[in-house]
């Protein structure tokens, strides 16, 4: 099937939806992206202007209902079977409308803490699916705005980029350290990780200014990580520390409910981690899987203990990989996410002419069809409308095969036009 | 420098390239190529010998009533070697003419950054500054640029528009008529066709001594036997009836003997002008003069100037086509026996082709242009947009700046803005 991913202008959802559409692709899907972050330089410039508020607040919604309809313009020429879209993703209540109307199945996953970002309350009814990585209350408040279709989906691990590395001597340097945390500098950390600087210690990521005891720390001057970069830190840590994020410092380990991506990123990478207890986790890992704290006091105490055991940690982190790998994957949660959109919607995808684009066509033409399909990734079977989004997705100049195939494909609509057939 | 022409689209626009094509193979050490569909490859032989062609299979009725696969086994078996020759030819540049999703396609071969006219930029159809212009001044049908010159001008210095056919002189082989039902409302029905086709042979010696063809494809058979009933006997006798019965030599063999072709805007009328065969054409419905008249100085238009024009074919009139009354008026035959403008019809405007610094124009000789005076501004205005003979002294071509040009021209880069247009225009000198 055909699904357009719209991605967010920026945030923490972005790499998931990356990963949403590589797990897509790699299921055999036609995917499509919706580069949104391509539109926020613009945007920033708009809120560099230095103009009154209500001017700057003018050119911000104008602006975003283009995005929007930018977004609009591509349904409309792609005529995805879902759009699927991650939190904060620039689809407008009316765009949203518009697709409804249009029989355009919408999902979101939205991949926040919903009691923190509160805005899915306006917009969470006007879409057709809606995925959350929380249980309980949430599910409850969602249905009292109207919202039937939920469903809980964690989240997850990408194989391709979360993964064992072989690491250079220079790598290992650079990022490895006893003891590391890669993330944002959130208030209950700030203050979690001060004991943690008797080990050897290294703080990575966003948002730790100010901070004199930590400063120290903090590596590349508080620069975002690359995800390739934070993969090479989980890879060469002895142990990665993983604490939720909490808004509060009055209670550093909250053993909230959502698991974040991160427990199963370094899980993947067959990584060691220290992770605080959350109340979704023991659905997703068995005990003997991760290894967990579930308060301060146990911190150093475990640090200790899984610096000495280097065999212990070993074992831990094999199960923890197998367990992702075998279950936690976006491409599993992909799966999951189709499955429940064609449970609830009788009839979806609408079938599409089915009939291979190599079929038919004389031996030569044929090999030369499937030998483009392999160039471009897609199973043999793939259907002529579906090699045509794919060879409109290269860059640059196209060769001679796929020209034609998009000439052809024009042809047809052309011709269709004129003589009346669908 | 070997460049290319992507020309697509039917056999009238086939022959309006020629000014573009003259143009380019004007340069120095040129190496011109165009790429059209594979029915018109006999005609574009004949008319640019010195041109290498690229069929390629873009159209085809029949093509369509195939299967699929029958459809895709056609099309790829012969249009992958075509594409292939195309890409392996290192075009310095490439003229892709119409906005066409065929023609954006083919566009996807080149590098976008030697494609003027329709682009392909990473999957992305993209039109470039002079055709968005165009776009903009359609809406403005009775002032607008003829189609020929239009194209020509995606080159930054064109061939002379005198250069481009040979004058106007009749041959000796009598009147030729075309017929042209594919869009029928352009057409005069077979009694007012008839009407002025008697008129013609009566009031005019040389046509009314010599003999009648009739031209047309095929489809035209029925539309030619009405015509035949119409004519008096006298005429009707002497009518050779060739309506699907020439091949593109015959059809130009035909066409170039004539003392005048009588015809709506039709192909055989632009080979008409190529040849320098003299044309009447009646212009009426969705046909304006200035889009597509005649290309030469001398052919004759009657245009038809209800308010309603120009229309478009595809939606029906609700008028009654009252554009078609002028050319069943009495006054007509009496207007061309004395060529008084006082007996010109109502609604009806006698133009004669000529030329000013961008291209072909239309002067009326009788009836009052009400449109001239704002062609002439818009013309003022393109000519300084093109570079072409312009004058600053021409206030009112202001106004078209503001209501043709666009925020999008005036703020983002553009390989066929009019800054880079005489840069492109001052290296040729340079070089």
């Amino acid at each position: 099937m055909r699904v357009l991913v719209v991605l967010p202008l920026y945030g923490g959802s972005l790499p998931v939806g990356r990963y949403c559409a590589s797990a897509l692709a790699e299921l055999g899907h036609v995917v499509e992206v919706f580069e949104a972050p391509e539109f926020y330089t613009s945007f920033q410039a708009i809120k560099g202007l230095k103009v009154t508020s209500d001017r700057l607040q003018y050119l911000e919604n104008s602006y975003l209902q283009v995005v929007s309809q930018a977004v609009l313009a591509k349904v409309d020429t792609f005529e995805p079977d879902l759009v699927l879209a991650l939190a904060q993703a620039p689809l407008s209540i009316q765009t949203l409308k518009r697709l409804k109307r249009d029989g355009v199945a919408t999902a979101m996953w939205f991949v926040e803490d919903y009691r923190l970002f509160t805005y899915w309350q306006a917009f969470a009814q006007h879409y057709d699916f809606f995925a959350v990585i929380q249980k309980g209350d949430f599910i409850e408040q969602l249905k009292r705005l109207g919202v039937e279709r939920s469903l809980y989906l964690p989240l997850a691990a990408h194989p391709d980029v979360h993964k064992r590395l072989e690491l250079s001597g220079v790598e290992r340097r650079k990022f490895g350290s006893d003891v590391s945390f890669m993330g944002a500098g959130y208030p209950n950390r700030r203050v979690a990780f001060r004991q943690l600087v008797r080990f050897d210690f290294k703080l990575w990521g966003t948002d730790w200014d100010g901070d004199s005891i930590l400063m120290p720390y903090v590596q590349m001057a508080g620069a975002r990580v690359t995800s390739e970069d934070c993969v090479r830190i989980f890879n060469a840590t002895k142990v990665n520390i993983n604490l939720h994020s909490s808004i509060q410092a009055k209670e550093l380990v909250t053993g909230g409910d959502f698991v974040n991506p991160r427990t199963f990123e370094v899980a993947a990478c067959g990584a060691f981690q220290l992770v605080d207890r959350r109340s979704l986790m023991s659905e997703l890992f068995a005990d003997d899987e991760l290894a967990i704290f579930d308060n301060m006091d146990e911190l150093s105490p475990r640090i200790e203990h899984y610096l000495a055991s280097p065999e212990e940690r070993i074992t831990i982190a094999k199960r923890g990989q197998a367990r992702v790998l075998a279950q936690h994957t976006y491409a599993a949660r992909m799966r999951t996410l189709l499955e429940f959109v064609a449970e609830c919607r009788p009839g979806w995808p609408k079938p599409r002419a089915v009939s291979a684009a190599s079929e038919g066509l004389p031996p030569e033409l044929a090999t030369d069809i499937q030998s483009l399909l392999e160039r471009l990734g897609l199973p043999s079977d793939t259907g002529f409308n579906d090699l045509v989004w794919a060879v409109r997705q290269q860059q640059g100049k196209l060769g001679e095969l796929d020209a034609a195939v998009l000439f052809l494909d024009e042809w047809r609509k052309l011709y269709a036009r004129q003589t009346g057939k669908a | 420098m070997r460049q290319l022409v992507i020309q697509l689209a039917r056999f009238g626009d086939l022959v309006q390239t020629k000014r573009l094509l003259l143009s380019l193979l004007a340069e120095p050490e040129t190496e011109v190529h165009l790429c059209l569909d594979r029915s018109l490859a006999g005609l574009a032989a004949i008319l640019y010998p010195k041109v290498i062609l690229h069929p390629v299979t873009a159209h085809g009725t029949a093509l369509a009533k195939l299967s699929a696969e029958e459809q895709a086994q056609a099309l790829l078996t012969a249009n992958v070697p075509a594409f292939r020759r195309l890409a392996r030819l290192d075009f310095q540049r490439v003229y892709n003419l119409n906005f066409s999703p065929l023609n954006f396609r083919v566009a996807s071969l080149f590098d976008p950054s030697i494609v003027r006219g329709h682009v392909w930029h990473n999957g992305q159809e993209s039109v470039g500054q002079w055709a968005r212009l165009a776009m903009r001044w359609s809406s403005m049908r009775r002032i607008g640029l003829n189609i020929a010159d239009f194209w020509a001008w995606h080159h930054p210095t064109p061939v002379s528009p005198r250069e481009v056919n040979p004058p106007v002189q009749g041959r000796g082989g009598g009147l030729g008529v075309v017929l042209a039902g594919r869009e029928s409302r352009r057409s005069l029905p077979p009694k007012e066709l008839a009407g002025l086709v008697t008129s013609l042979l009566e009031t005019n010696p040389t046509l009314g001594n010599g003999p009648i063809t009739l031209l047309g494809s095929t489809f035209e058979a029925k539309a030619a036997h009405q015509l035949l009933r119409e004519l008096p006997t006298k005429h009707a006798g002497k009518a050779k009836n060739l309506c699907g019965a020439t091949d593109w030599p015959g059809l130009i063999e035909a066409v170039a003997e004539l003392d005048l072709l009588l015809t709506p805007d039709t192909g055989t009328m632009h080979l008409a002008a190529a040849l320098g065969t003299p044309v009447l054409a009646t212009f009426l419905s969705s046909a304006w003069c200035s889009e597509t008249g005649p290309y030469g100085q001398g052919h004759r238009i009657f245009q038809a100037i209800t308010d309603c024009l120009p229309c478009l074919e595809s939606q029906p009139c609700e008028l009654g086509v009252i554009c078609l009354r002028a050319f069943s008026d009495a006054r007509l035959m009496r207007y061309l026996a004395t060529s008084a403008p006082k007996h010109l019809p109502e609604g009806l405007l006698d133009l004669e082709s000529a030329f000013d610094s961008l291209g072909v124009v239309y002067v009326s000789t009788a009836g009052e242009d009400t449109s001239n005076g704002l062609r002439s501004d818009f013309r003022e205005f393109l000519a300084r947009h093109l570079g072409a003979g312009y004058s600053w002294e021409h206030p009112d071509a202001l106004k078209f700046a503001e209501r043709l040009y666009s925020e999008r021209d005036w703020m983002t880069p553009d390989l066929e803005s009019s800054h880079n247009r005489a840069f492109l225009s001052t290296m040729k000198y340079l070089l």
